[in-house]
């Protein structure tokens, strides 16, 4: 019974794996259009054919961006072309080796 | 929607990392089991080998089947979870590394599962090469795998970590049963022997690839404190420092006594070491959920922050704000200080008075909960000097806590809120909390029974303390979210204490109740510690 209630409070649960270490554009970060590259480095290996990047633009636009070919394990790599200014937010979902899923966001302005 | 669905199957993935952390263990443990421990030698003669052996296979089969189930439901869970947040199909998700070798340790456990059987004579070395090869492809689902540095050699240290857990922890309910069905004292004492051996070399393999495994993954002495994984890989050395404690008596037991002094008392505490055994192949499997905490550059909680958490403060117990209802009007529920000192949560940010009248509500319910929790420990402890017997009656307490509940777990309804009695009766919260009430009602009364009428005997006496151990495995198995690392970590450094203590405390009783009567002193005095402990924990958790 304690523990339904103390489990309670840890009701918000994720499957947390992989974490962005480091990112182009950085997070909160101004960049300059209309061609965007962008570069996410993970802290483990992950699956490329398996992962996916959306950007989502200012009027709340979805694009799925198409990935490049690893160059290493944990580097993710794109190219979004025709970007207008405004508040964009890159969401990415990876696929790590030890088969676990992981999702995160990175926001960024373009000027 | 999608995104749900990840965070569903992550809690979902736990559970499932569980089961086939367990059960690969006991396929690791019944396979040595059954080709070296229990294999009769000119030394021990014949005994009850054969009957012995028969049981294993069978519980290897149970186990090999467990396995697959296992793996079978962790391929759909993660495929489908892939398939429905990457949008691929299925011939995309095969190729994947989870996919690969989950699908090599489900064939391998249903090889395992066809082949355990008395009447294949040659099957032995077979089942050897199957196991090692279901353990090579499990671990490559765990963080090894996955590394960028140091990866073959922590592959490696993985394997062995996992291969000495499943020979030990997973070798346990074997014995057990093996002593269970022996009625012949030099089997008994013979298998008991060869396993005490293996798994003094076991626990050696356990530690140093345990600290090798730690110092790649945690890195220094603020991570072991400072973030989630820390914490929960010191919870599973402090669970396995009980474990140990227990296989060394047994060590020593075997040493220094003879074989009908030692068998009884034995077999009791191999009970408790498979409870324990099995909480920390759980807690291993919470810890998988987690990324390194050498990863977590910036999301590391400082000694001070730990302590402005924990430090001890004068617990809210206040009637007034107890009977009132914090939704009609939540500042009317805030102490008078948050009015005037602006609170933050731990990065900084502000908390707006509705989040804060919230986690006032929360502490108080904690608080409360802790204040019963700590009388029914002293009142334990009192009965055990027997010089009170009225303190006997410490499971009464358990119907306030029932009460407690029914008051206070939903605000807006009845008794405190506007909404009746019966309109809430079938909202599926309220009738879990009601339902709650009710066990804590039904486990108060049984509980008393078996103090006043002596029924320590019945099998059924043994549910409180499962129940114990249940709670407090399940507060160490959970996953992890990384949306507030810092907060998840202070919430885990007040949950964990208490899990681990919830297990010492549901083990040491059912030890009191399984022991003989002149062995029951020291767990009869452990487990009302260990809700003295809680209560205290309880009473100075904060959320602020």
């Amino acid at each position: 019974m304690l523990t339904l209630l103390l489990l309670a409070g840890l009701s918000q649960v994720a499957w947390a794996h992989a974490i962005l270490m480091e990112s182009k554009p950085a997070l909160h970060s101004s960049v300059k259009g209309p061609e965007v590259a962008i570069w996410l480095r993970f802290n483990v290996r992950v699956d490329g054919g398996r992962s996916r990047l959306h950007l989502v633009g200012p009027n709340g636009a979805q694009q799925t961006l198409p990935l490049a070919k690893q160059t290493s394990p944990d580097i993710l790599e794109s190219q979004a072309g025709g970007i207008k200014p405004g508040a964009y937010t890159l969401q990415w979902q990876v696929l790590a080796s030890d088969g676990h899923i992981s999702r995160g966001e990175v926001a960024f302005t373009v000027i | 929607m999608m995104l749900k669905l990840v965070d569903v199957f992550g809690y979902l993935s736990v559970i499932l990392r569980a089961g086939t952390l367990v059960f690969q263990s006991l396929l690791l443990g019944g396979v040595l089991f059954v080709l070296w421990i229990a294999r009769p030698t000119a030394e021990a003669g014949t005994g009850d080998f054969a009957k012995v052996q028969a049981y294993s296979l069978r519980l290897l089969r149970i186990a090999a089947v467990g396995l697959a189930a296992m793996q079978a439901f962790y391929l759909y869970v993660n495929s489908a979870a892939l398939m429905a947040t990457a949008e691929i199909g299925l011939r995309d998700v095969v190729g994947a590394n989870f996919f690969i070798s989950g699908s090599i340790v489900f064939i391998s456990a249903l090889a395992v599962a066809v082949l355990a059987s008395p009447h294949r004579k040659a099957a032995g070395r077979w089942l050897a090469v199957l196991v090692a090869v279901a353990l090579s492809a499990s671990v490559m689902t765990n963080h090894a795998a996955s590394r960028m540095e140091g990866r073959a050699s922590l592959v490696i240290v993985s394997f062995l970590h996992e291969l000495a857990t499943g020979f030990w922890i997973g070798g346990l309910p074997f014995l057990l049963m093996g002593l269970h069905l022996s009625r012949d004292r030099p089997t008994q004492w013979y298998i008991t022997k060869r396993f005490s051996r293996l798994a003094l070399v076991s626990v050696g393999v356990i530690v140093i690839t345990g600290v090798g495994m730690s110092l790649s993954y945690i890195g220094s002495w603020q991570a072991l404190y400072g973030t989630a994984y820390g914490v929960m890989v010191s919870a599973k050395a402090l669970m396995l420092g009980a474990l140990i404690a227990l296989g060394g008596i047994n060590f020593l037991l075997l040493r220094n006594c003879a074989p009908d002094a030692v068998m009884p008392r034995l077999r009791r505490l191999v009970e408790a070491e498979v409870g324990i055994g099995i909480t920390v192949i759980l807690t291993a499997a919470s810890v998988t959920s987690q990324p390194p905490a050498v990863d977590l550059v910036n999301d590391t909680v400082t000694a001070q922050q730990v302590w402005s958490r924990i430090k001890p403060t004068w617990p809210r117990l206040g009637i007034t704000a107890l009977a009132q209802s914090s939704t009609a009007s939540p500042e009317r529920f805030l102490p008078p200080d948050s009015m005037t000192t602006p609170q933050t949560s731990i990065d900084g940010t502000p908390l707006s008075a509705a989040k804060l009248a919230d986690i006032v509500e929360s502490e108080l319910n904690h608080h409360w909960m802790g204040l019963l929790v700590l009388l029914m420990g002293a009142l334990a402890l009192l009965a055990r000097t027997g010089k009170a017997k009225w303190a006997e009656y410490w499971p009464l307490l358990l119907i306030g806590i029932a009460v407690f509940i029914i008051v206070r777990a939903d605000t807006e309804a009845w008794p405190l809120g506007p909404q009746g009695f019966w309109a809430t009766c079938l909202r599926p919260e309220d009738l879990q909390h009601r339902l709650a009430a009710l066990v804590c009602i039904g486990f108060a009364v049984f509980e008393l029974r078996v103090r006043r009428r002596k029924l320590e005997n019945h099998p059924a006496a043994l549910v409180f303390p499962l129940m114990c151990a249940l709670g407090g495995a399940l507060l160490l198995t959970h996953s992890h979210n990384l949306t507030n690392v810092k907060e998840e970590l202070l919430a885990e450094l007040s949950h964990v204490p208490m899990g681990i203590l919830a297990v010492l405390a549901g083990w040491s009783r059912w030890l009191e109740i399984r022991l003989p009567a002149k062995d029951r002193g020291i767990p009869a005095w452990i487990w009302p510690v260990c809700f003295v402990l809680i209560g205290a924990g309880l009473l100075n958790y904060r959320e602020i």
